[in-house]
């Protein structure tokens, strides 16, 4: 029997380097088109910037804990992925995400959800968020080969531990 | 050189979208019934395809698109309506022809021609920004770069927001900066920008018209008597002339005698800090399309406007998003006949609709900017087997071998200085960048992922203005302007100056807020508004 997969199962994340992003939004658009035209990258405004931000892939997913059909789920690459045809598009998982990366998709009542754009990954090439950034901001990379570069990973800690829960 | 400029190296390539001057390689790819996911092709220097290009694929298989030629109610075939559009121009008393400027080059000169047989005198439609930005840079001895040539700069200065107009440009802005750590880059424009975020200086010109020339006049010859805050371009100069490879990078947000003005600046500047001029804009193909115009007879959309024609064919270009409603008004007389891909404001007058491709869906020639010609080949077929324009036209009597000839720098006419906001009640309003929307809009305003992100144009507007007029931030307001009112979503920032705001230029409803008229003058010029919150 397979060895069930887990968040570390996830060996390179997208991730995004504050000092690049200039909000031009064409991973959104990536996104969007890639997906049946439905965007898992959404903007967040903190004040002094608008930034993209995408599924962190948590270790402890509550999307997946409170979705009532079974629709997210974690895939046999440990990626947190929505099964298209079990969503009913009830929101739920938009609102248990402490991170705020999902949005409900009235029109199509499914939920856009990032899953690392399988069908690009397994070809060896990049998310098509990471493909199409001008700045080289948004990167597909490993925690080490980020660190390597002498960059800070924010986030990481936060992501594998899910300290927030909702009531 | 020969006189059709083929001579010149056209780098043959894929498809390339012509949404901007920066000309990225794109692809199209299939992914079930009538749905296509685009991509960017993987180019030595290039990298990465912003949200407008990606936006191409969309307009193929759009929903709306015009696939049959109608004559009111009676449905035509094509080889008719091309009879009955060379027709009508013949027959009218002062026929005229109006050009979608960003199309490839021997289309221009196609349409050269055929308004020559027919007797029709023709224009293009070019944001105004671009065209004087053009006419301001073409005919002087600048050393002009393409953006990737930027990588190799230790010094910049910036005009304008180019982050918004032209994302892709900052990647080699980065490369510049990732080799040379300390690169200064100075910037002309607002500080509530993506482009601000970078610099190592900003000027903020005021919203008065002509502002960002005077800036640049101010840096070369270190009189700043009269300009706001002018103190801060002190020592610009010095900084761009002590460096090796400086670089200016300018794109125009404002109206053509702007625009024109600022080039004329950039030209001036350059030469004496030796330093080489990329210029970014708009429409991807202005640069060519306004040479090979010039050379084939066309003439000012200003020149046309004042002798209306009886007559009008229009092909591609929405005159009512462009130019405003005054344009509209000038040919309300005249008996219209459109060719073009989607329906617009025009098409309800129009005595004749002729479906035609986009540019980006036939192969042909664009100049991105001086000695920067490219060959590009169609993205995707047209759907239902829908002509291009030249095919049209050649169906009317055009020749089949007409070549636009972009040899020889153009400039364009005088016009009419820009003026200030008129003085009055409320706050002064000047058209902004913007990163999701294209132009005017008429392409982009058309699309899914533009409006899901965002369908109203942006109000950007100062903490105490957004106060005195009972809004706030992420709010939704109604702006009243001379020329009629918009409803748009407030974003209050700091770095504003009060009494000072700007609105996202590409939706048509802006546009009729700032009461524009193509005089020249007038498309960019800041108006008086009054804002209040939306109920």
């Amino acid at each position: 029997m397979a060895e069930q997969a887990t968040a570390e199962s996830v060996e390179r994340r997208v991730v995004l380097d504050l000092d690049r992003c200039i909000e031009c939004k064409s991973c959104m658009a990536a996104c969007y088109y890639g997906h049946g035209r439905m965007a898992g990258v959404e903007f967040v405004d903190i004040g002094p910037a608008v930034l993209p931000i995408v599924c962190r892939q948590c270790g402890d997913p509550a999307c997946v804990e409170v979705c009532p059909a079974g629709a997210m789920l974690r895939d046999e690459r440990g990626v947190v992925a929505r099964g298209i045809f079990s969503c009913r598009g009830c929101g739920s998982c938009a609102r248990a995400c402490p991170f705020g990366v999902l949005s409900l998709e009235m029109v199509g009542h499914q939920i856009a959800k990032c899953d690392l754009c399988e069908d690009r990954v397994e070809r060896g090439l990049d998310p098509r968020c990471v493909a199409v950034c001008p700045t080289g901001a948004l990167r597909f990379a490993t925690v080490e080969e980020i660190e390597a570069d002498g960059l800070t990973v924010l986030g990481g800690r936060v992501a594998g531990d899910h300290p927030i829960r909702r009531r | 050189m020969s006189s059709d400029g083929s001579t010149q190296t056209a780098e043959a390539t894929g498809a390339r979208c012509l949404l901007c001057s920066i000309g990225c390689p794109v692809r199209a790819t299939g992914a079930g019934p009538d749905h296509y996911i685009p991509d960017y092709v993987p180019r030595a220097g290039y990298v990465g395809l912003c949200g407008r290009g990606s936006v191409l694929v969309e307009l193929v298989d759009h929903p709306e698109r015009l696939l049959e030629v109608r004559r009111g109610e009676e449905a035509l075939a094509t080889a008719e309506a091309a009879a009955r559009i060379a027709d009508a121009l013949r027959g009218g008393s002062s026929s005229a022809i109006i050009l979608d400027g960003n199309t490839d080059i021997d289309t221009v000169a196609t349409v050269g021609r055929f308004a020559a047989d027919v007797g029709a005198r023709w224009t293009l439609y070019l944001p105004p920004g671009d065209a004087g930005l053009v006419h301001g840079l073409d005919t002087s001895e600048s050393y002009f770069i393409g953006p990737e040539k930027l990588a190799e700069a230790d010094a910049m200065l910036v005009i304008g927001n180019v982050f918004a107009t032209h994302p892709v440009v900052s990647h080699w802005v980065f490369e510049a900066r990732s080799a040379r750590r300390q690169m200064p880059l100075l910037l002309v424009g607002d500080p509530a920008t993506a482009t601000a975020k970078f610099a190592t200086a900003v000027y903020q010109p005021t919203l008065a018209a002509g502002a960002a020339a005077r800036a640049v006049a101010a840096i070369r010859t270190g009189e700043t008597t009269g300009l706001a805050d002018g103190a801060i371009l002190a020592g610009w100069k010095d900084v761009l002339a002590s460096a090796k490879k400086p670089a200016i990078v300018v794109g125009a947000e404002m109206g053509y005698a702007d625009a024109r003005a600022l080039g004329a600046e950039v030209a001036a500047l350059a030469p004496e800090v030796r330093a080489t001029v990329c210029p970014l804009t708009a429409y991807g193909a202005a640069w060519g399309a306004l040479r090979a115009g010039a050379a084939a007879g066309g003439m000012c959309p200003m020149e046309l406007f004042s002798n209306p024609p009886d007559v009008l064919c229009v092909i591609g270009a929405d005159l009512e998003s462009a130019w405003g409603a005054s344009a509209m008004a000038a040919v309300s007389g005249a008996d219209l006949l459109y060719v073009g891909p989607m329906p617009n404001r025009l098409i309800a007058r129009a005595s004749l609709v002729a479906p035609a491709a986009f540019a980006f869906e036939t192969a042909g020639r664009a100049l991105l900017g001086p000695d920067r010609l490219i060959r590009f080949e169609p993205l995707m077929a047209p759907p239902a087997g829908v002509p291009t324009v030249r095919e049209i036209l050649r169906m009317a009597g055009a020749p089949a071998d007409a070549k636009g000839d972009v040899s020889a720098p153009c400039s364009g006419p005088e016009m009419p200085a820009a003026g200030e906001a008129e003085p009055g009640e409320g706050i002064c309003l000047a058209p902004a960048a913007d990163p999701i929307h294209f132009d005017d809009g008429s392409l982009t305003g058309r699309a899914s992922w533009p409006q899901s992100v965002r369908a109203r144009p942006v109000l950007l507007m100062a903490q105490s203005d957004a106060e005195a007029a009972g809004v706030g931030d992420a709010q939704t307001a109604i702006i009243e302007g001379p020329g009629g009112s918009a409803t748009a979503d407030v974003v209050v920032s700091e770095a504003h100056r009060a009494g000072q705001a700007r609105v996202s230029a590409a939706f048509a409803e802006v546009r009729d807020v700032f009461g524009w008229t193509w005089d020249g003058a007038k498309p960019g010029t800041p108006v008086c508004v009054t804002v209040r919150k939306a109920q």
